[in-house]
């Protein structure tokens, strides 16, 4: 019994299938370049000076807050990357570099670190800390108004704004061709729609991101904007211009399906997804801001535990 | 290892082992110099030196055994195993094993004359099979048959249901048995039904030996071919659902593994005890092979047969991949209950983390039980598990390790279950002592 060999002693399962937490960041990151790289190549070097700032910035903070509060240093899982990007890609090229740096703070420290790390956030970081800043220096992210030097080849008008203001006939001018192309203004990584759309597809497939929350996110605008449209077509735009414009695709695929903030069983997603789909036309539709999405998803992040509750009966327990 | 595969928006699936057509023979290992019986039990060690004086005492270091004696510390004892050699008791030492329970290890010099000192006690009362020789005599045999069920008289026994799958992945034993046996496992079912006066019984396998067990007349059923249907806790649930309708959960049904059933016949039928566990062992490059070992032989030898050759930080596991233990040393022995030996290389091993749960929900996507373990493992890790009893269903939990399969976290979620229902029970039953 005295031998001195040492195996491994540990509980079972001996076998894992593989998945971890940095390379599901690492999908969701390749995902989102799909979007992010059209967009820097449309507004150019001050675009990739945002995301990268973003980026580091977020990383910086988790780390200080590692620091500060002693624990392991977690930033190895990418998240901090993560969240960075999700708030590089709504931000408009213009941003000036300290509006990026305390949106990363917000996003890091105020909304995951403090509720106790990754897991544990309530509300998805990214989308909190765009809130916040759209709330404080709602100038900066006023689209036209920042994206007004640049020279497009289209309307460069922010696409929510033209159908909020004038109606729908308004926006019956941008061919819904273009607007999937990404020929719209909006956030760095929130314009292009073919990459987020095929960004979205892969992380679905791959089973990173939870397709039945995307896919009912979606179904939500859809159907919503239709009920809109039918019942007045001169006041408002059909679905096709709301899936495609503003934060709706990125929302959908990236933003709501953030893991710690969304439900996990089959029917409570497809209500998340629905009700966030459904807020998002009514805040555009009749509430007074420009976009719904973000507004939407904090909403149903909300409500999320709520709804979660809705699911089967535990083995042996009723019927 | 199966990894999740690179499209996983379906469910994550882990498919048992199907036994191959051209299934080669099983190797037997030869008999080896030691063999070591773990006995699960305790007997205050400070008896053993008290020898005669102690008349409960059954055995002594120095004493001779025979093949399939009886091997048990007290003679009121329940659990026992059987000695599959003849030999002398070399040493006898008690040790804690998972999760606090208390072994006592008994350790053979084989004589090498196993074949002609054979014990007799069997041999006398097996013309006259009745439930009462049964436990007193083949509780010990390969598959570890548990007749105490029959005896429980709050919960009658209504159906006998025979494992011809195996519970775990990789193991192939019982099928095995189904394969190349199946008329010995009728005859087991025979036997059983005639001494339990239970008509009802019922033989589980897999798809692709329908045919073969449907030959043997007897009642069969299917399980698919994906973990955990296996499970005996589902089989009892959705495959015997449609049999007593309601009181499926109050009436007692007895298990046994095909293994089990057919070494109880055999016994029966010959008065001698076949003492030699089929196991599936699966080495370090993944090859795996059926052999037949005498119970109580310490794995070293079987590692020795394979030329496998253990290294510090390799983890050698008894029984499956997903609800097996890994042990601390080679010398631990093989045992009725041990249908897998897996040796796994240092660098196969995934490590555990303590991040946090980060919400993915994959664990609960595939939860057999239905358990919410997002929220469950929140309440675990602080400790709480009073409230993910009540609030989590932590006793619906069959225990098939699926959750911490999957975790994206890597969190040992089924160490924390099985601590946290450890924890209760023996606080529950030492309130119970108290009161
Ligand atoms: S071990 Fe995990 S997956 Fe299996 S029943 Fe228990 S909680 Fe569910
Ligand atoms: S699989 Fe792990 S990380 Fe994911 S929800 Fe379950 S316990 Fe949490």
């Amino acid at each position: 019994m005295h031998s001195t060999l040492k195996l491994t002693v540990s509980h079972a399962p001996f076998w894992h299938n593989g998945s971890s937490i940095s390379s599901k960041s690492r999908n969701i990151l390749l995902a989102s370049l799909l979007a992010v790289i059209p967009g820097c190549y449309q507004y150019g070097s001050a675009a990739v000076g945002v995301v990268t700032l973003s980026i580091a910035s977020a990383i910086l903070w988790e780390l200080l807050i590692n620091f500060i509060s002693r624990r392991p240093i977690s930033v190895g899982d990418g998240n901090a990357a993560l969240i960075g990007m999700m708030f590089a890609m709504m931000l408009p090229a213009t941003t000036p570099w300290w509006a990026v740096v305390t949106g990363t703070f917000f996003a890091v420290v105020i909304g995951k670190e403090i509720f106790g790390g990754i897991g544990a956030n309530p509300f998805n970081p990214a989308v909190l800390a765009m809130t916040i800043l759209m709330l404080s220096w709602g100038d900066l992210f006023d689209f036209n108004a920042a994206l007004l030097n640049y020279q497009f080849d289209f309307n460069s008008v922010y696409p929510l704004v033209l159908s909020k203001s004038f109606g729908a006939p308004a926006v019956e001018s941008l061919p819904l061709m273009d607007l999937l192309q990404g020929k719209q203004i909006g956030g760095i990584g929130s314009t292009f729609g073919i990459g987020l759309i095929l960004g979205g597809v892969y992380l679905m497939l791959r089973g990173v991101i939870r397709w039945e929350i995307s896919i009912s996110f979606l179904a939500g605008i859809f159907a919503a904007a239709l009920c809109f449209n039918i019942l007045n077509p001169e006041l408002y735009a059909g679905p096709g211009f709301h899936l495609l414009t503003g934060y709706t695709l990125i929302g959908a695929f990236f933003l709501a399906t953030e893991d710690s903030s969304s439900p996990v069983n089959f029917i409570p997603m497809l209500i998340y997804g629905l009700l966030g789909g459904a807020l998002t036309v009514l805040i555009r539709n009749i509430g007074t801001h420009i976009d719904g999405v973000l507004y939407a998803i904090l909403i149903i992040n909300l409500v999320n535990p709520i709804v979660d509750k809705i699911r089967p009966k535990a083995l042996g327990k009723g019927v | 290892m199966i990894k999740r595969s690179f499209f996983g928006l379906v469910k994550p699936k882990l498919q048992y082992e199907i036994i191959d057509e051209a299934q080669a023979e099983p190797v037997s290992i030869k008999t080896s110099k030691q063999i070591m019986l773990y006995i699960d039990q305790s007997v205050d060690p400070s008896l053993e030196n008290a020898g005669e004086n102690a008349g409960n005492v059954l055995l002594k270091t120095g004493d001779q055994v025979k093949t399939g004696q009886k091997i048990a510390m007290t003679d009121d004892a329940a659990d026992y195993l059987l000695s599959s050699q003849s030999g002398q008791i070399s040493k006898i030492s008690t040790f804690v094993g998972i999760m606090g329970k208390n072994y006592t290890s008994v350790t053979i010099d084989v004589d090498g004359e196993s074949s002609q000192n054979v014990d007799e006690g069997f041999k006398n009362v097996c013309q006259a099979p009745s439930l009462e020789n049964a436990r007193e005599f083949l509780t010990g045999l390969p598959g570890q048959p548990d007749f105490n069920v029959f005896f429980d008289s709050e919960k009658p026994v209504k159906a006998i249901v025979v494992l011809g799958v195996d519970d775990d992945l990789l193991s192939t034993t019982n099928q095995y048995f189904v394969k190349n046996n199946i008329i010995a496992i009728k005859t087991g079912v025979d036997l059983l039904c005639k001494i339990t006066g239970i008509s009802n019984a019922i033989l589980i396998v897999p798809q692709h030996l329908e045919q073969v067990a449907g030959s043997s007349g007897a009642v069969v059923k299917t399980v698919d071919s994906e973990y955990p249907s296996a499970h005996p806790e589902l089989i009892m649930r959705h495959i015997l659902a449609s049999e007593d309708g309601e009181s499926k959960s109050k009436s007692g049904i007895a298990f046994f593994s095909a293994e089990a059933v057919c070494a109880i016949g055999a016994a029966y039928n010959t008065g001698k005890l076949f003492l030699e566990k089929l196991v599936t062992f699966v080495s370090k490059d993944g090859n795996k092979q059926l052999v037949s070992v005498p119970i109580g032989t310490p794995l070293q030898d079987i590692l020795n047969e394979f030329n496998e050759t253990l290294n510090d930080g390799d983890r050698v596991i008894l029984g499956g991949p997903m609800q097996g233990i890994s042990v601390f040393s080679a010398d631990y022995p093989v045992l009725p209950d041990t249908d897998t030996i897996i040796i796994q290389d240092k660098n196969q091993i995934t490590e555990r983390s303590d991040i946090a749960c980060i919400n993915c929900g994959e664990c609960v996507r595939v939860c057999p039980a239905n358990i919410q373990v997002n929220q469950l493992i929140r309440f675990l890790e602080a400790g709480q598990y009073e409230e993910a009893a009540d609030q989590n269903d932590l006793f619906s939990c069959i225990e098939c390790g699926f959750c911490s399969y999957v975790c994206e976290s890597r969190i040992p979620v089924f160490q924390h279950i099985k601590l946290a229902k450890h924890t209760l029970e023996s606080m529950k039953a030492a309130e119970e002592s108290n009161a």
